[in-house]
């Protein structure tokens, strides 16, 4: 099997080199006033730290636990991120807990620690589609950066707040007291009752 | 005039002509140092970039990148001033005065404007009075030993990168130099003397009642011929063969730091403005405005530094538009092509000037 090379006959114009040399100067010098008469946002550079490339909707970047309107954490622990994770950077440890409330329906695990080695992770996404309760998520932030190892280790409550300030949420602390929902009564008030 | 001379101490020419060296001298360094700007960011608008723009002015202003100018010069004189061991150090030390020193005199001779009469004395804005009896001959002379300078910086260097280098660019130099003497010829010929006024004044009125009257329409193979040289003569791409990132490093100013490396850098720009200038006065009637015989000598001024910076222009476009020849087709190029048409158009004109015509 032979690949036919076509040979290009060049015009004795051609073959002249000037009337090329104008006409490739006619193509840069039309770059030059399009890129010239381009205002700055505008043109193909995106100019990094004043300018910033909007991320498509489907990009994965920094990673968000979901948390329902009450506040209360939507993941579970039910380590199926951690398993499906190539890279092993997820780390849960679960806990079990009582304070049931009705956004959150009656499940009684959920995480205790949640750490991400952002270090590690590679940003595949496997544990978003692993995920059965929809609780974590890869998101549009990218810039990733510090100084030093131990704080791109993040835990839960970085990790429930990474979006909070975007999405107009209020940033959850650890230290705060979780916001007032409608509680479920809990069996605390059968013993309490000594009747 | 008279006054300002006697306040200084001077004869009322020599304060003329040190106010002419000032002022062409300060032009041509600034035209220079600003192509190096404008080197960075046309180059990066021609081919849809944006260009340096981050140095800003105390910290505030960017004005187009301009600051870029100020950084590189700063940062040129705070370097040090390092002398690899193994260079020849004379030579080392004189070599970029040798390229820059050239590059900035072929400038004296070409008449920047009208000349003009002012309280009964005439005063002519060249350098050079006319009449010198060196006219073009000067920065054609001065454009030969130009090649010193490229040709001591890679000598001295004693590298083998910098020697290829200064090699490639003196042979191309000393080449292309013929067929740009007789392109220049022709016109020496038409004109019936060699200096930049009368060849300025030759250039005035109109062609075919449309065009003014330049060399260029009257003599387009000569100009194409010198143009071309005067690509080769400056370095600037596609000739560029003194230097080459790929082959040779940064050719004949590899061993160069701090201020020398500027100098050296610098050269070229002010080659490149000599060479505009050549352009301008031989091929389109230096400051001569077209179909304006008695034009006020500010026009005049204006109008050169318009075609001055025009073809500066060009110097720039034309090396972010054609890639590099090899050198082989440099040679080809010098010898079989540029030759052969500028003896034909000197020959040819001849006889157009036997015949009667003109």
């Amino acid at each position: 099997m032979g690949v036919i090379v076509k040979k290009v006959e060049l015009t004795w114009l051609d073959r002249s080199y000037v009337w090329p040399v104008f006409k490739g100067m006619a193509i840069t010098f039309r770059h030059f006033l399009k890129q010239i008469t381009t205002p700055t946002s505008k043109r193909f550079t995106i100019q990094y730290p004043d300018m910033k490339k909007a991320m498509p909707p489907g990009y994965r970047g920094l990673h968000e636990l979901k948390r329902f309107e009450d506040g209360a954490i939507k993941c579970v622990a039910c380590f199926m991120c951690q398993e499906a994770c190539p890279a092993r950077c997820i780390s849960i440890e679960a806990e079990e807990f009582s304070e049931l409330n009705f956004t959150q329906g009656f499940e009684e695990k959920r995480p205790s620690s949640f750490k991400i080695d952002m270090l590690r992770c590679i940003f595949c996404g496997m544990c978003e589609e692993a995920c059965p309760k929809d609780a974590i998520w890869l998101r549009n932030e990218y810039e990733l950066a510090a100084y030093d190892r131990l704080s791109l280790n993040f835990g839960k409550w970085d990790l429930i707040n990474t979006y909070a300030t975007v999405d107009g949420k209020a940033r959850l602390a650890q230290s705060q007291e979780s916001p007032a929902t409608p509680s479920r009564p809990t069996n605390s008030g059968h013993q309490a009752d000594p009747a | 005039m008279e006054s300002v001379a006697h306040s200084i101490g001077l004869s009322a020419v020599m304060t003329w002509t040190l106010l002419k060296v000032l002022i062409v001298f300060g032009s041509v360094m600034g035209v220079s140092s600003l192509w190096t700007w404008v080197e960075r960011r046309g180059s990066a608008m021609l081919q849809d970039r944006i260009g340096p723009n981050r140095a800003l002015l105390f910290g505030r202003w960017q004005l187009l990148g301009l600051p870029q100018l100020v950084a590189d010069g700063l940062k040129f004189f705070f370097k040090e001033d390092q002398v690899p061991p193994h260079v020849t150090k004379r030579l080392y030390w004189i070599a970029p005065m040798l390229a820059f020193v050239p590059a900035l005199i072929g400038f004296a001779v070409i008449p920047f404007g009208r000349s003009f009469s002012y309280q009964g004395a005439l005063y002519h804005l060249s350098i050079l009075e006319p009449g010198n009896g060196m006219g073009m001959l000067y920065p054609l002379a001065i454009g030969a030993v130009a090649v010193y300078g490229i040709l001591v910086a890679a000598w001295s260097s004693n590298n083998k990168w910098a020697i290829l280098g200064g090699m490639r660019a003196s042979a191309q130099m000393v080449s292309y130099e013929i067929s740009m003497g007789l392109a220049v010829l022709a016109i020496f010929m038409k004109v019936g003397g060699y200096d930049p006024g009368e060849i300025i004044t030759e250039q005035a009125g109109v062609l075919w009642k449309v065009l003014p009257n330049w060399f260029i329409f009257r003599q387009p193979l000569g100009f194409l011929v010198f143009f071309v040289c005067m690509f080769a003569e400056t370095n600037r791409l596609p000739f560029d063969f003194a230097e080459g990132e790929s082959e040779i490093v940064a050719g004949f100013h590899t061993e160069f730091g701090s201020m020398k490396f500027a100098l050296l850098a610098l050269a070229e720009y002010a080659h490149m403005t000599t060479a505009s200038a050549l352009i301008a006065t031989v091929y389109f009637g230096g400051w001569s405005v077209p179909f304006m015989p008695e034009a006020p000598v500010l026009l005049t001024i204006l109008f050169f530094l318009i075609k001055l910076l025009f073809f500066m222009w060009v110097f720039v476009w034309v090396r972010w538009t054609l890639p590099r020849f090899r050198y082989d087709q440099l040679m080809f190029l010098g010898w079989k092509v540029l030759l052969p048409i500028s003896m034909v158009n000197l020959i040819g004109n001849a006889w157009w000037m036997t015949r009667g015509g003109h």
